[in-house]
């Protein structure tokens, strides 16, 4: 084959797509060896876990997951409010003391950017608290 | 995969704000010394909600709920589920802000809490939320001093905030000074497309920042037709609107160079090739009741470019007038545009203090050191306990 078509060969080798990094993130890039059974992305031989599952769905495995819709969702909350919810009602701070009056000044175009939260926006929660 | 320690903001990570510097450098402190942790973060616009890095983990939370408040609380019980799993093996859990320390300092714990505050929302939402009542603003007030009080350690990067910190009732013993700090950069190449004389802004857009101060200053400044003003966003562009009309009414919009939520490196390289970075701070509560340690002054030395910044005691925590650039009265654009003048007109006084700020980084405020007295505070509570 000639360089060229070897390049093309190169070119169709499926790359491992974890995000990787701490503070500038990036692809790992190399040759995948598997594919994460959870999502389907192509993971290197260094970053496939236990069961071949990519790094993203290892670690979430170990929270169970916040999406509500999720089947599995309910029965974890169910089991979780069983077990906090005596202590929880006792701790004012846990359920808010913050009303509807509160909170209605908090809606997205209320702050100083008037731009406010939207669909269109895709960095739109990003407000954290403080910024130096 | 069970920490000995976690580090959770509010706040999305990583991201071109000057926060995100901070995070990564007070989380890569912690996690080096506890071999590994856990960082919970606010995530969204295409962050993976988890990622893996040797004993390092990063959980994002991701929920796109519109009303801050909601979001905040949603937040804290988020950060109790993923504190949760690591109970019984968490030494200690640094935390930024009251709805990231609601759940670390909860009954029963083992861990030790280190509180950093860079602010206080209840003093600093009151700027950026203007519909937020006294009362509202209260309760947050007494949700900071409840986990301010439940707190072993307070962390705080100026003086100023020090003082706030002890007037919520935080005994001095507790409270850590631990100053930002900044990265001296090597020589950087001139951007491209910058123009041949600017003088640069960097960083965010909210009030407090003095923008509308700037735009009535650089009209001053119209008779120096050469000059531009380059301003590096931190923020996105929808945030620059209010910035922009009023650019346009004053008729300075046509000489400024907008950029946007650039990476951290290149906007070492706008600073370094500029003539005068300003930082024109108003003197609002947030900045002088609260206190601040605007990066944008320690990496504007550690570029070796000379400051205009407003005269407020935590700028002057900082950078010294004369010294390392000008101080000048908050809130007044004819001084800051004649400071700035002053500086172009006088090139080698001006670098002289640009070098001379960068010396002063070098000497005091690395992040090297900052994350030295971090390491002792960390060394002082594993030996209390």
């Amino acid at each position: 084959m000639d360089a060229a078509g070897h390049g093309r060969e190169e070119d169709q080798v499926t790359r491992c797509a974890v995000t990787t990094g701490f503070f500038v993130l990036g692809r790992c890039g190399r040759a995948a060896a598997v594919s994460c059974p959870q999502c389907g992305r192509p993971v290197c031989g260094d970053h496939a876990g236990p069961n071949g599952l990519c790094p993203e769905c290892a670690a979430a495995q170990g929270y169970g997951t916040q999406d509500p819709h999720h089947p599995s969702w309910a029965g974890g909350y169910r089991r979780h409010y069983y077990r906090h919810s005596s202590q929880a009602y006792d701790d004012t701070y846990w359920y808010s003391s913050f009303d509807q009056y509160d909170r209605g000044a908090f809606n997205p175009g209320d702050d100083y950017s008037a731009g406010g939260w939207g669909p269109d926006d895709d960095t739109g929660f990003d407000t954290g608290f403080v910024d130096s | 995969m069970r920490h000995r320690a976690a580090y959770v903001a509010f706040d999305r990570f990583p991201s071109s704000k000057g926060s995100a510097v901070h995070i990564a450098q007070m989380a890569d402190e912690l996690f080096t010394r506890y071999g590994g942790g856990l960082l919970g973060v606010i995530g969204g616009g295409g962050l993976p909600r988890y990622q893996r890095e040797g004993t390092r983990e990063i959980a994002r939370f991701d929920a796109p709920i519109p009303n801050l408040i909601d979001r905040a609380e949603a937040f804290s019980g988020w950060v109790a589920d993923h504190l949760r799993p690591h109970w019984d093996t968490l030494e200690i859990c640094h935390v930024r802000d009251p709805w990231s320390a609601l759940p670390a300092v909860a009954d029963g714990r083992r861990h030790t809490v280190v509180y950093e505050v860079n602010g206080l929302p209840s003093i600093e939402m009151s700027h950026t939320w203007p519909w937020a009542a006294p009362s509202t603003l209260g309760k947050i007030r007494e949700l900071e001093r409840f986990c301010l009080e439940r707190s072993d350690a307070v962390v705080v990067p100026s003086r100023v905030i020090g003082a706030a910190v002890r007037e919520r009732g935080v005994p001095r013993d507790r409270i850590h000074l631990v100053p930002n700090g900044a990265d001296v950069p090597g020589e950087t190449e001139r951007p491209a497309d910058a123009p041949k004389r600017y003088v640069v802004y960097v960083g965010a857009m909210q009030p407090w920042q003095g923008l509308d101060v700037l735009m009535r200053a650089f009209a001053r400044l119209a008779d120096l037709t050469d000059l531009r003003l380059v301003i590096c966003a931190s923020v996105p562009e929808r945030r620059a609107k209010p910035v922009r009309r009023l650019a346009e009414r004053l008729g300075v919009a046509e000489r400024i160079d907008w950029r946007f939520t650039l990476p951290h490196h290149e906007v070492a390289a706008w600073l370094a090739h500029a003539e005068v970075s300003v930082a024109p701070l108003t003197g609002c509560a947030r900045n002088l009741d609260q206190g601040c340690a605007p990066l944008k002054v320690i990496e504007s030395m550690a570029a070796g470019v000379p400051v205009v910044a407003s005269d407020l005691p935590a700028v002057r925590e900082l950078m010294a007038d004369g010294e390392h650039g000008r101080l000048v009265p908050a809130d007044r654009p004819a001084e800051l545009a004649r400071a700035v003048r002053i500086l172009l007109e006088y090139p080698r006084e001006a670098a002289a203090m640009g070098r001379r700020g960068r010396e002063h980084i070098e000497q005091s405020l690395t992040w090297a050191r900052s994350r030295a007295r971090l390491a002792e505070v960390y060394r002082t509570l594993t030996r209390v306990r």
